[in-house]
Order: C-alpha cells, then sequence, then structure tokens
C-alpha cells in the first residue's frame, strides 16, 4: 500500500486507526490501515490490493454519517476521499464535476461567484463531502421543492470491483441504456468507491423569504403543512420543530423562539421578488386560518440565518438535556403525520425517555430525537429497542426505513420491514454484479440471508391462484 | 417457435395501432402477467410491453412473438392529494391522470402531449415533461416501481413517500430500461401543485427570456421563442410585465413534432441553441433551452448522421425515436459499460424476452 500511496497517505498506527474507527454513529469497527488516495487511479490500486488480500474496502468523506454506514465494522481498508477535492465549474452548463472530499458548502460557496449553488444542503453541510452525499443520497431541508442528491447527480467517476475505473453519464440530459450511475448513488458505497462526481447547480434565486409561525398544538401546524401544499404551492423548505426541542435550542442560541408554542414551523419561499412576497403572503393567511399565534418574516440575511441557525443547531443543542442522543430518521406519508407523532410521543413518555422532535415536515421526513446518557447500559439498550419501535411505527403507516440518513448497519435487519424476501433478493444480485469478491463495505445496507430466495432449481413454486 | 401458443391465447386481444407481428394479449391480473413471463421465458418467447404504443419507435424494431398490452393495468390505485403522491397502474393512461388531478391542482410532470401514451410507457421509455428545467425529468419523479422480471418475480423497489433511501434505487435503473428488467406493473409518482395563475409569453430572444430565473420551460418551437410561467397571480401578472412580448393566459404546450422520422437530440445544456442551429433543413422542432432536449420530426433522414457526429463530439447523442432507418442504428454509439448492463439485464431477464435487441448496443 504504501508503495502505491506512498508513506504519508498510509496510516497504521493504533491511535491513527482509532480516529477513523467509527463514523457519526455509535458503532466501532477496527480497520488495519487508514489510507488517502488522490485520485481514481491510486483508488483502483487500493482495490486491487484490498481484492488480493481479501479486505473490505470502507470509503469515508468526513464521517458525519450516523447510521455507521462508514464505520469499519468488519476492519479492513478505510479509504478516506478528503485528498481528492478538485473543483472544476463550468457555468453554462450549470455543471461542477467535483472530487469526492469537497465539502457540501465549499461547492456551493465556490459555485457562488457564477450565481450558482448546489441544492442539497444536510445539517453536516459545513462539514460533510460530495461522496457521502452521494453514496448516502443525502437531503436537507431544501430538497423538499429540489429532491435529494441523486436529483442533482449527472454522472459520476467510480472506481468498481477489480479497480475498474468507470465514467458513467454526462453533461447531456438522457443518455441512452441503464442509469447505472442512479443505482449507485445512495448504494452507500457497497458497489464500488466513488472519486469524482458531475453535478448539477441550480441558479441562486433572486430573492428569499423565510417564515417563523408558532402554534398551541401539534395539528394545527400539520394542518398548515398540508394547507399549503394544497394550495398550490411548494415552498423551498417547510421545517418543524416541537416545544422540547425549541427549549433547548432557545436556551442557548437566545433567537426569540416561542419556547411556549406547541410547535414551529420554519418556511422559505425563493424565486423572483414579485413572487416570494405573494407566495409568503399566501403562507401567512393559511397559517392564520389554522391559529398560527405568531409569524415572523425574516427581512435581512441576518434574520434569516439566525431562524435557520436554530433549525440547523438543533441536534447539538441537546447536549444541554444530555450527554448522548440517538437519533432516528424514518419517513412517514405526510397525512400520517399528526398520528405517528402522537404515537411516538406516547411511546417516549410510557419508557420515561426524553423526546424531541425536529423534522422536515413537507416530506414527512421524522427525526425523533432521545436524549440519553450512553454509559448507563440498560439505558442505552432501551433507547435503541425504542427507536426501533419508532421505526416500525413509521413503516406500519406506509412509511420508510430512512429518509436521508441511510441504511448502514444501524437499519440493516429492519430491511425487511420494507421490502419482501423478492425485493432483496433483487437487491442482493446486484450487489453480487458489481462486489462479487464482497470487498465494498460488506456488512452494510442488506441484511444477511438476502441473497436466499430461490425458485428450486426444478419446476418453481407459484403463488395461489395462478394458472399454468 | 409457435406462433399462437395455446397457453396465453385466451388473452388475445384486438390492439389498436399495434405492430404488424405478434399475438396481442392482455393479462386480467398480476398472476396472468407473472405465468405469461413464465411461459415466455420456459419457451423462449420473446414479448413486447404495449402502453399506448407512443414510444413504440424507440430502438431496433425486433419482431418479437408476444405483444403484452398493459390495458388491464390502469387503475389510480392509491392517490394521496396531501402527500403529493400517486400509486397508478402502469396502463393508465397520462392524459386521464392528468384530468383527475387537475381536480386537485396537482400534476403529474410528465409529457404535456401525451396523446395514449401511459404513465408506464413514458417511465419505461425515460420521457420527461417540457417542464423538467424547472420540475426535473420523470427519473426525479418516480418514487416507486413494481415489475415482474422476465422470469416471473414481483419485485418492489423505492416506496410511496417523497423522500427515501432505503436500499438500491433499483427504480431509477428501470426509468428508461424499456422493460429490459422486467415488466413495469405500478409506479408511485412524486406529484407537483400547480399554483393558479398561468401564462405562455411570446419573444423575440431567448435573451429576453432569461430575464425570469426559473420559469416553467423556456421552448422554442420553429423558430418561435415562448416562456411558460406559473404561479400566484400577482407573481404571473408582474413576470409577464416585465417580459414584454405577447402574453395568452394558460399553458399553451406544443404538440411534439411530426414526420416520417422522430428524433431526440441530447446535447449539453449550452447547445441547444447551436443544436437547434444544425439541425437540417426541412426539420421541425420543439428545444427546451438550458436542458439540452431537442424533439424533432425530419421527412427523411437526410442530415442525420452529420448532426449525429457533432452531437457525439460533444458528449451527447441523437436518438431516432420513430422510423424504419434500415441501417442506421437507432441509439448512435453505445454507452461504456455494455457489459455491466448485460449483466444486470440476465439476472432481471435472464431468458432475454422483454424487448431483445431493442436497446443500445443491440442488448
Amino acid at each position: 500500500m504504501r508503495a502505491v500511496l506512498g508513506d504519508e497517505d498510509v496510516l497504521t498506527e493504533p491511535i491513527e486507526l482509532h480516529l477513523f474507527s467509527k463514523d457519526s454513529s455509535l458503532m466501532r469497527g477496527e480497520p488495519v490501515c487508514v489510507v488517502f488516495p488522490d485520485d481514481a487511479r491510486e483508488v483502483s490500486e487500493v482495490v486491487k490490493i484490498a481484492e488480493r488480500h481479501g479486505q473490505p474496502i470502507v470509503a469515508r468523506g468526513a464521517g458525519t454519517g450516523l447510521a455507521a454506514g462508514a464505520s469499519p465494522t468488519s476492519g479492513g481498508i478505510v479509504v478516506v476521499t478528503t485528498a481528492m477535492r478538485d473543483v472544476d465549474i463550468d457555468p453554462e452548463n450549470r455543471t461542477a464535476w467535483v472530487g469526492a472530499g469537497v465539502i457540501n458548502l465549499d461547492l456551493s460557496k465556490e459555485a457562488e461567484q457564477y450565481g450558482l449553488h448546489f441544492a442539497p444542503d444536510p445539517s453536516s453541510q459545513a462539514a460533510c463531502t460530495i461522496g457521502g452525499n452521494v453514496g448516502n443520497n443525502a437531503g436537507g431541508p431544501h430538497c423538499l421543492a429540489e429532491g435529494s442528491t441523486t436529483s442533482h447527480v449527472l454522472g459520476l467517476e467510480v472506481v468498481l470491483a477489480g479497480g475498474e475505473i468507470a465514467v458513467l453519464g454526462g453533461t447531456a440530459p438522457d443518455l441512452p441504456g441503464l442509469d447505472i450511475k442512479g443505482l449507485i448513488v445512495g448504494s452507500e458505497g457497497t458497489l464500488g468507491v466513488v472519486t469524482r462526481v458531475l453535478v448539477r447547480l441550480l441558479p441562486i434565486e433572486p430573492d428569499v423569504r423565510t417564515l417563523l409561525m408558532d402554534f398551541s398544538t401539534v395539528e394545527e401546524a400539520a394542518k398548515t403543512v398540508s394547507d399549503v401544499i394544497a394550495a398550490g404551492l411548494v415552498p423551498a423548505a417547510l421545517e418543524m420543530m416541537d416545544q422540547q426541542m425549541v427549549q433547548a435550542v432557545e436556551n442557548w442560541l437566545h433567537a426569540g423562539l416561542p419556547t411556549d408554542a406547541a410547535a414551529i414551523l420554519l418556511s422559505e419561499v425563493v424565486g423572483e421578488t414579485d413572487g416570494v412576497v405573494s407566495q409568503a403572503e399566501l403562507i401567512e393567511s393559511i397559517a392564520r386560518q389554522n391559529r398560527a399565534r405568531s409569524i415572523q418574516v425574516a427581512e435581512t440575511a441576518e434574520e434569516r440565518a439566525l431562524l435557520w441557525k436554530g433549525r440547523k443547531s438543533a441536534f447539538g443543542s441537546v447536549a444541554q438535556l444530555a450527554p448522548d442522543y440517538h437519533l432516528h430518521d424514518a419517513v412517514v406519508p405526510r397525512h400520517r403525520l399528526v398520528e405517528t407523532l402522537t404515537a411516538i410521543y406516547e411511546l417516549a413518555e410510557r419508557h420515561g425517555l426524553t423526546m424531541c422532535n425536529v423534522f422536515h415536515a413537507g416530506d414527512g421526513n421524522l427525526h425523533p430525537l432521545i436524549a440519553f446518557d450512553a454509559s448507563d447500559e440498560a439505558m442505552n439498550a432501551l433507547v435503541h429497542e425504542v427507536g426501533e419501535e419508532i421505526v416500525a411505527l413509521c413503516t406500519k403507516v406506509g412509511g420508510s426505513l430512512t429518509g436521508e440518513h441511510g441504511v448502514g448497519l444501524e437499519k440493516r435487519h429492519m430491511m425487511r420491514m420494507n421490502f419482501t424476501e423478492i425485493d432483496l433478493d433483487a437487491q442482493a444480485r446486484l450487489k453480487e454484479i458489481f462486489d462479487p469478491l464482497s470487498v465494498f463495505n460488506p456488512d452494510k445496507v442488506l441484511p444477511e440471508g438476502s441473497r436466499c430466495f430461490d425458485f428450486g432449481g426444478g419446476r418453481r413454486e407459484l403463488p395461489d391462484g395462478v394458472w399454468v | 417457435m409457435t406462433r399462437h401458443p395455446q397457453h396465453v391465447s385466451w388473452l388475445e386481444v384486438e390492439l389498436d395501432g399495434g405492430p404488424d407481428y405478434g399475438l396481442a394479449i392482455a393479462p386480467h391480473t398480476l398472476n396472468d402477467l407473472v405465468a405469461v413471463l413464465r411461459y415466455a421465458t420456459d419457451n423462449g418467447q420473446t414479448i413486447q410491453v404495449w402502453g399506448g404504443g407512443t414510444h413504440s419507435g424507440f430502438g431496433a424494431d425486433v419482431p418479437v412473438d408476444l405483444i403484452v398490452s398493459m390495458e388491464h393495468f390502469a387503475e389510480v390505485e392509491h392517490w394521496e392529494p396531501d402527500d403529493l403522491t400517486i400509486l397508478v397502474g402502469a396502463g393508465a393512461r397520462i392524459a386521464d391522470v392528468e384530468e383527475r388531478l387537475a381536480e386537485r391542482n396537482q400534476t403529474l410532470v410528465m409529457n404535456e402531449r401525451p396523446g395514449p401514451g401511459t404513465v408506464g410507457g413514458s417511465v419505461a421509455a425515460a420521457i420527461s415533461s417540457l417542464r423538467r428545467g424547472r420540475l426535473y425529468g420523470v427519473r426525479e419523479r418516480v418514487l416507486q416501481v413494481t415489475l415482474v422480471t422476465g422470469d416471473g418475480r414481483i419485485v418492489k423497489s423505492g416506496g410511496r413517500v417523497v423522500k427515501n433511501v432505503t436500499g438500491f434505487d433499483l427504480h431509477r435503473l428501470c426509468v428508461g430500461a424499456f422493460g429490459s428488467l422486467g415488466v413495469i406493473v405500478s409506479v408511485c409518482l412524486k406529484l407537483w401543485s400547480t399554483p393558479p395563475a398561468a401564462a405562455t409569453v411570446t419573444i423575440d430572444s431567448l435573451q429576453q427570456g432569461r430575464v425570469i430565473t426559473r420559469p416553467l420551460a423556456l421552448l422554442e418551437v420553429d423558430g418561435e421563442k415562448q416562456v411558460f410561467l406559473r404561479g400566484t397571480a400577482k407573481e404571473v401578472e408582474s413576470q409577464v410585465a416585465r417580459l414584454g412580448g405577447r402574453a395568452e393566459p394558460g399553458l399553451l404546450w406544443p404538440e411534439d413534432p411530426s414526420g416520417n422520422f422522430k428524433w431526440s437530440l441530447r446535447v449539453p445544456p449550452k447547445l441547444t441553441e447551436e443544436g437547434v442551429g444544425r439541425l437540417p433543413d426541412g426539420w421541425s422542432y420543439v428545444a427546451i433551452h438550458d436542458v439540452g432536449e431537442i424533439r424533432a420530426a425530419s421527412p427523411s433522414l437526410l442530415g442525420a448522421a452529420e448532426l449525429r457526429e457533432w452531437a457525439e463530439g460533444r458528449g451527447g447523442r441523437l436518438v431516432k425515436t420513430l422510423g424504419q432507418a434500415g441501417e442506421f442504428d437507432p441509439w448512435g454509439t453505445p454507452p461504456p459499460g455494455l457489459d455491466l448492463q448485460r449483466r444486470i439485464i440476465a439476472e432481471f431477464d435472464p431468458g432475454r424476452v422483454i424487448n431483445p435487441g431493442r436497446l443500445p448496443g443491440g442488448i
């Protein structure tokens, strides 16, 4: 490995390995080495070495993942992408080729000089990398209107099994053939290592209005969300925070958030000035019909930043409540939002747990968060058990396991809540095609035994009622 | 090869405008469809899936044994206006679904002039809306796909929620795959809300149209340039005033151009204007500016090879979407990674019975 990458780009000291032994989840592994390749060619060599020695590869950007997708839980080689940080912007086509290690926010900062930005904006955008965004198909508040990362990836440079370097997709739309890049986005490093990404950039909208509305009940806030959409508007963002979370944030931020409200809604509309003014008026009137207690509209960039700071720093402010938190990421159909939240609160209360909610109300993406002390082992077990129950509640009403954080290791055993054995088998076949030696992040996403569905070789079992 | 196999002949139907080969059948239930596919795989019978027939001109015209009509899979199974989602049978006609959605000011954001085209057909052929520059193409609107694989497995990918990263996005792979992974049975799509006011403004130059940062569409139809606007009444009114030009209320979407041959020219967005300029004499077109898609029609193949050479030299493609082109490859140079594509398809359609030979590279 050192011969290929050079001594400096290969770490093997125990303390160094420990630093890369986990991402932002609580699950840790023991890597054999940590490497920092400069480009696809070097990654290709790393893949060949890994295959030769039967060592798994875990790709990692900034390690902000919350589902252990980048934790080397099967040991092996951690491939850190942060040395791959070229940015090549094509302003006329509104695209850029970006190294996997480029930080999300840095890309938007770089693109600003051309009046462009990268739409996906996860809360961790000041730290997380584009490669990680691609791996997880990351979202963020603004994917309500513009879609998740996959909608902004036009092409990929990826190192596949055998060290083959492939360039997929391109600047022109709808290149014929199967959309393999679309399959790789969101596959959490299990199909190959993405080294460069061709992203779509959007024009920075000329104007923006950010509204903060507070309500006496969660129902009224949720009704406002539905009514806004029924009125023909899809705002750029529609975020909700519950009372517990507002109190935790306001306690240190002092942004004037209403701590006695049952829920606050943060909404943003973007576009031409005439458009955002009339859209903001419409949202205000809908909120008032739903008995909003007060409505603040950010007039300046500073005011807007302050309103958003409350939202984006929400998870950090939980530190005041307890030393650790367990955060879930599940999606429910929007029309089941209120009943699901009620059930989740009841569940937490029954177990005496401190629960906060801050989430993407517009797309039904919940982030129930339990604050607790992880050093208490019994408590740790209880919190994880309740967390799973919450996810089960969401899937029972037609929701999904994860909206933006990924399956990783954390939720792979829950995959059967969303998929049949045949569905999982189909996914496992894709994994086998891309990774026959099971080198790429082998213990992630798909549960054990996924590739077990078998028609039985000879005459196949037919479902009931099938005629032959 | 049996031309009229007894096992499926009881499903036989008359197909309006169907191809002049093969036995047309229409499975009634999912179980019928599973059985048809297993029958086809076991007996080496090839299949073409039939929706409205509007995109059947894509790719090589390879005669098949069975034409499988999806007319009995046309239900709106579940529409959740509050969620902006709809679960709809693949055989549902886009026009019918849009008519229902309009009652609640919602839209599929699929082709505006679909004719008899179906939801499943547009997904399988990756046909996008003219609004794609603002509201994204069909790939970005598909949330879930249920398909029956060539060997008769019922596989579902994605979910019925607008945001979801659970598992591999097999449903994205189905968009533009022309059924090569399986017959699409139902699709869940992300809908969009339609604001109350709309206008179509004819302008003199593209520069004039670009006064608006992100209009619904900036189109050029045989030389006529139009901006499509949608929003609150005040918003549309003031944008119309800023644009100047001749405004008409509503969205006056153009028909797709028609001719003996139809084409889809796909180039990097900034080359849309140049692409329009390079269309041979006598070609009619609808260009989606700032997107890089030009839909065109021509009386003959004259000039197509030169246009293709230009497009491919710039990372684009010229795809034939209708017409008997003989030796002229309908797709042009195949994409990289054909071997990977073959191996993926082999896992889903091991007998290669669905649309064999229709895909790029003759897959």
